[in-house]
């Protein structure tokens, strides 16, 4: 069977390797655009705040066994009445089965002077590309103050990584509340105090409108209320858009993104498949790798033949849907039902805790026993225990409200002083030795450690449990003065 | 017989020293610790019981024969072994020379591993020898063999862990499994650096508290995730050592590359713990590291992250982020998976494997059947091929065209295999069981002949420890009744049989020829002997003889320090990724079952559960439960649940305890019957090791609300 795979990011490379690694007599063919390994975008934020180095986010390919990769190839033209692909190059690619793997662009919004002729002006970027991180992080050296516009993900992990390089940074917002599509009013506004008090200001219901230039590269930008705020750097993180006009040239049906069905295929040509940030799914883009991910694993086990795992539970919960903000001094996660949702028909049940004051906002959603949604500010051991519940799907407490406190359990100290035991606690655990035995042991005239030892075999093990068995033959020695002798029956 | 015998613990790998001395009474020695340098002169409560176990109440003391009522009626030596050969030969006659197959144990003494390896060979033709080591430390085998050129358990003394400013240990509970071995513990916890990973709050996890390190409590199955995101992070932030790698390794690209995808914030939802937190302990081991003016810092990998589908990778991604971190093979650091059984090292070097001969020579390499079989004085073609490994072997018997004949050595498959009703099954299905043991094991229970045997305080021998030390077990007592060894055993047998290969009941010549069949193999033991062994010689492997007229070997406390025994003398880095769990959790099965060990307690349960002291402490099998499960399973504090996995059901009461996870459950594994943890266990095995997946299990829990006694009286029928 021959597979061409339109796209060579995180998903594309993903699914050839998969493919052709699983699916019996596969040919895969890749053409990718940039000239480049194939790369985790993810991690550009990080680079852009210095925490990944540039050259270690490179993933497996472009030389894997099976795969037959053009880099720097782009596609072209889709026949598909004879099901040829023709590449940049001039190459023709014959398949049987086509994935679009040609994920998204940058959104650049409507801003007066943000381009010349020559492109973006100097100083102002998209982080869509390995080239525009390292656009970013040449331009650093000389830059003060950033403009960071769109706080979704992207723009919160773009400024306070540039925050955290010692930039003063301004975060615009066209909405009211943060990352709107996750966060409520309460979650947002603890965000914001967390943002301010990493110095950084946010403006919120804004837009840039005009990019002021000095000697060609950004001097300011000009907001919707007609402040001005000087600048050397102009981020934009305002969304992306679904690369589909090649499906479009060739005649697949297009919404936001190519349209495919539960089966990941288009419902115009069953050759033909989309996965990743350019597809539209029945139940959405998410615009998350997870996302693209699993559909690439759900389209290989359908084609090696593997028995398809339900994507969805029964309470039609993407498992996938979680957002993580990767951001030092900002931890915000949500999943699945988050923000301002519908309950429809459903009995949900929500918990929530809302803790401006020291930066924390907790609310689980909980459907049939099952975590259905969640938004975690300020709290990343929960964050963390939801994400590995959502994800799995697996039942939760009776009272969800378990999910989000947790007892103050587990504090205990290693070493116990043995007057907080009692006779039958166990001192010794190697040996099974209980604190009574021990006692018996001193009051019939073991004076030292060793002797207990041989006595009862206290220590013999690991030896942890020799502190506490001094400390009883101190207690021993300095309490009663009942002779050391007493009760071995001499009398 | 009246003076202390100084010899070593019969139960796990750390081989605690102890000193026997013969005793008037109903039990025949009395013991006491000895110092030395694993143990410190410590034991734990199986060690100070051990000599119960030699006078347990069903002691195997005559040979014994099943009846055609299903009971057994005593038998003389003689008969017995006539018995068995008769069958054997009947059976290879009618099925070829695969009909009878050979099942050992990492139990068993070096000598015994390599007669029975040589038997099995030689004595029945056989391709089909396999051990309980294939459960025990065959993926950390491979993952080292890959990468390293070599398997030697840790590769330094247990006494070098002392110095290091951070050990990280993953899937072991030596705290509860090798109490004596916390000890070496003891300067790392001082100095904050431990580092445990287990899903439970274990003995050992709890080591780390109070400022001594940090415990990670992952999603079963995720342990990987935690590696590889671990190295991510070492990467990412430059922490990485640059010369060692250039000088020493290989394969950094392409490793790099396959963690890549695997940034902190991702392994945060596989693995249920903290990016920050993965961060922090990346940190804390790259500035243990040598490179960064550490004082030194060990990765230890145990069954926990071995016994998976995919342990031979996982042990491997250990491997890959001890050599990121320029550990292996430098004085001060390094990786080691801790051993289990006895001599599960020296156990897996002499050809008990499937595909192995003696010093850890593979049976397929002709090079190596011609050295082996020079030294046997026999033809190499005479030496059969390759077998399978444990859990094909097992499921095997009694099918059409698989053995009809298991001779059983030192393993109680019935509790300790995987799916462990299906082997029961095909135990059944044979038409001639043979058990060697020393109590009526639940094997032994099935078998058509039981033949008693000696144990450790009845015996010389040789073991080799964690460490890959070479140690002496030494005789201090007469074993009861007509016990004999398996040595003389396989010589009675092997004659019977035709065979007129060496066979002796003396352990030190089956050793010396053992020797020289290891001589130039990975596992040179060609330069031990007893003598130097009893003159108090700290001998480990490999221990190449001296060229006549030189000084004797001294051994290799510490290989790798110069080059790896790989073809380009550098350690292989090999890209892995995270496949996940066999039997993951699902609607239907919501919860994982991890097992392990109780402290009172080895293995199956066939020595410990029969002493007294042991029992008492640890009478039953258990389910560990968190309350907020509990609660939502409607079960209470000693209840019974009952357990449902693919493969089938197991009951035991409850104990609630918030150390371990909501999602997961913990049972110990050394009971037979109702509580039995591996009838729920799961069979598939790594691609590379065959290792069965005993540590994740998807299981259905329901309660009964019966407290044991109901049980036990039938309430559920």
């Amino acid at each position: 069977m021959r597979i061409v795979v339109i796209g060579h990011g995180m998903v594309g490379s993903r699914f050839a390797q998969d493919a052709a690694a699983r699916v019996p007599g596969a040919h895969v063919t890749v053409l990718g655009r940039e000239d480049t390994a194939p790369y985790n975008r993810v991690l550009l934020s990080s680079v852009v705040a210095g925490k990944q180095d540039a050259d270690g986010i490179a993933l497996v390919g472009p030389d894997v066994e099976g795969v037959d990769v053009h880099q720097g190839v782009s596609a072209v033209e889709i026949d598909r009445s004879r099901r040829l692909v023709t590449a940049s190059d001039g190459s023709v690619h014959r398949y049987d089965r086509l994935v679009l793997a040609t994920g998204s662009a940058a959104r650049i919004p409507q801003i007066q002077h943000v381009a010349n002729p020559d492109g973006l002006v100097h100083g102002v970027s998209v982080l869509k590309d390995l080239a525009d991180a390292r656009g970013i992080l040449e331009a650093l050296p000389k830059a003060r103050r950033a403009v960071v516009l769109g706080a979704g993900v992207l723009g919160l992990e773009v400024a306070t990584g540039l925050a955290a390089r010692g930039l003063a940074v301004t975060l615009v917002h066209h909405a009211d509340r943060l990352m709107e599509r996750q966060l409520g009013s309460s979650a947002s506004q603890v965000a914001v105090d967390s943002l301010a008090r990493l110095g950084m200001t946010v403006v919120t219901q804004s837009s840039v409108v005009r990019v002021m230039e000095r000697r060609g590269h950004v001097s300011g930008v000009e907001l919707a209320n007609g402040s001005e705020i000087l600048t050397d750097l102009l981020v934009m993180c305002a969304g992306t858009i679904p690369e589909t006009a090649l499906a479009r040239r060739a005649g697949l049906p297009c919404e936001r993104g190519v349209v495919v069905g539960e089966d990941l295929a288009s419902p115009a040509d069953p050759a033909v498949f989309a996965i990743g940030d350019c597809a539209q799914p029945p139940e959405g883009g998410t615009g998350l790798v997870a996302q693209g991910w699993d559909q690439a694993r759900r389209l290989v086990d359908a084609w090696a033949g593997a028995g398809a795992a339900p994507r969805d539970d029964a309470a039609g919960t993407d498992r996938t849907n979680v957002v993580r903000v990767k951001a030092s001094g900002l931890e915000v996660v949500t999943m699945g039902l988050s923000g301002k949702f519908e309950h429809g028909d459903r009995l949900l049940r929500a918990v929530r805790i809302s803790d401006p004051a020291v930066g924390r906002f907790v609310e689980v959603v909980v459907h049939e026993g099952r975590l259905v949604g969640a938004t975690v500010v300020g709290d990343k051991i929960t964050a963390t225990e939801l994400q590995a519940l959502y994800t799995r799907g697996l039942p939760v407490p009776t009272d969800p409200a378990h999910l989000i406190v947790r007892p103050i359990a587990g504090a205990a100290p290693a070493v116990r002083s043995a007057k907080d035991m009692q006779d039958d606690d166990t001192v010794c655990q190697c040996n099974t030795v209980s604190k009574g035995r021990i006692n018996d042991a001193i009051a019939d005239g073991c004076g030292s450690v060793e002797d207990v030892s041989r006595a009862t075999r206290a220590c013999t093990g690991c030896g942890d449990c020799r502190s506490l068995v001094k400390e009883m033959l101190a207690t021993a020695a300095s309490g009663t003065k009942v002779p050391a002798l007493a009760g071995t029956g001499e009398a | 017989m009246t003076r202390p015998v100084p010899t070593h613990c019969p139960y796990c790998a750390l081989q605690c020293a102890q000193t026997l001395t013969p005793a008037a009474g109903r039990i025949p020695v009395t013991v006491e610790g000895r110092e030395f340098p694993t143990n410190r002169g410590g034991l734990c409560q199986k060690g100070w019981t051990s000599p119960e176990v030699l006078r347990a109440a069903d002691r195997l003391t005559v040979p014994l024969l099943r009846t055609a009522d299903g009971g057994f009626r005593e038998a003389g030596w003689d008969e017995a072994l006539d018995l068995v050969a008769s069958r054997v030969a009947t059976l290879q006659a009618e099925s070829g020379d695969d009909a009878v197959a050979v099942f050992g144990g990492g139990g068993l003494t070096n000598e015994k591993a390599y007669a029975l390896g040589k038997f099995a060979r030689l004595a029945l033709h056989t391709r089909l020898i396999d051990y309980n080591g294939r459960f025990c430390m065959s993926s950390a085998a491979a993952a080292s063999n890959r990468s390293l050129g070599m398997d030697r358990g840790l590769a330094f003394p247990l006494s070098d862990l002392g110095g290091a400013d951070a050990v990280l240990i993953l899937g072991s509970n030596m705290g509860v499994t090798m109490p004596p071995f916390v000890q070496h513990l003891a300067g790392v916890r001082s100095r904050g650096g431990l580092v445990v990973v287990d899903p439970r709050q274990t003995v050992t996890a709890k080591l780390a508290r109070d400022g001594a390190g940090i415990h990670l409590a992952p999603v079963p199955g995720s342990d990987m995730v935690v590696l590889l995101a671990l190295l991510h992070i070492v990467l990412a932030e430059g922490l990485h050592d640059v010369a060692y790698l250039a000088d020493r390794a290989e394969g950094l690209d392409e490793v790099r590359r396959s963690v890549a995808q695997w940034w902190p914030e991702r392994a945060e939802a596989a693995t249920g713990i903290p990016a920050d937190t993965l961060r922090e302990v990346a940190r804390l081991l790259a500035a243990a590291s040598p490179s960064r003016g550490g004082r030194g810092a060990y990765i230890l990998t145990g069954r926990g992250i071995e016994q998976m589908a995919q342990g031979t990778d996982c042990v491997s991604a250990a491997i890959n982020l001890a050599l990121a971190l320029g550990l292996i093979g430098r004085h001060g650091s390094g990786f080691g998976p801790v051993t289990g059984q006895g001599n599960g090292q020296g156990g897996r070097e002499h050809g008990q494997k499937s595909d192995q001969l003696p010093g850890y020579r593979m049976i397929t390499d002709p090079a190596a059947r011609a050295h082996v079989a020079g030294v046997w004085g026999v033809d190499p073609d005479t030496i059969p091929g390759p077998g399978v490994p444990a859990v094909q072997l097992l499921t095997s018997l009694g099918t059409s065209g698989g053995p009809r004949a298991l001779l059983v050595h030192g393993s109680n498959v019935v509790v300790s295999a995987p799916n462990a009703t299906r082997v029961e099954e095909r135990l059944r299905a044979l038409d001639l069981l043979v058990v060697c043991d020393i109590v009526p094991s639940e094997t032994a229970m099935l078998a058509d002949v039981i033949l008693p045997v000696t144990q450790w305080a009845e015996e010389e021998g040789t073991m080799t420890n964690l460490e890959g030390r070479i140690i002496r077990r030494r005789r201090a007592v007469d074993a009861p009744g007509e016990a004999r060894s398996e040595l003389w055993i396989l010589r009675e047998l092997a004659a019977r049989l035709g065979c007129t290969a060496l066979f002796s009941e003396d352990p030190e010549v089956m050793f010396d020829e053992m020797a020289r069949a290891s001589a130039g193999g990975k596992a040179d033991y060609s330069g031990v002997t007893y003598a130097r062994l009893d003159a108090g010689e700290e001998l480990f492997w490999p221990v190449p003889v001296a060229t006549p007229g030189t000084a004797a070997h001294p051994g290799t406390p510490r290989p790798f320090l110069e080059t790896f025994p790989t073809p380009s003398g550098r350690a292989r880095m090999i890209a892995v990724s995270h496949r996940g769990p066999a039997d993951d959790v699902r609607p239907g099965a919501t919860t994982y079952l991890v097992t392990g060990r109780v402290l009172q307690h080895y293995q199956s349960g066939a020595q410990t559960r029969r002493v007294e002291e042991l029992a008492q402490a640890q009478p039953e099998a258990f389910v560990e439960m968190h309350p907020l499960l509990a609660e939502r399973l409607g079960i209470a504090a000693g209840e019974v649940a009952i357990l449902t996995s693919a493969r089938g059901e197991a009951m035991a009461p409850v104990r609630l305890t918030a150390d371990i996870r909501p999602d997961t459950v913990f049972m110990p594994f050394h009971w037979a019957g109702a509580g039995s943890a591996n009838r729920l266990t799961n069979d598939a095995t790594d691609p590379t090791s065959a290792m069965p997946e005993f540590k994740v299990t998807a299981v259905e829990i329901r309660a009964t609300r019966l407290d044991e006694a109901a049980v036990r009286e039938g309430a559920l029928r």
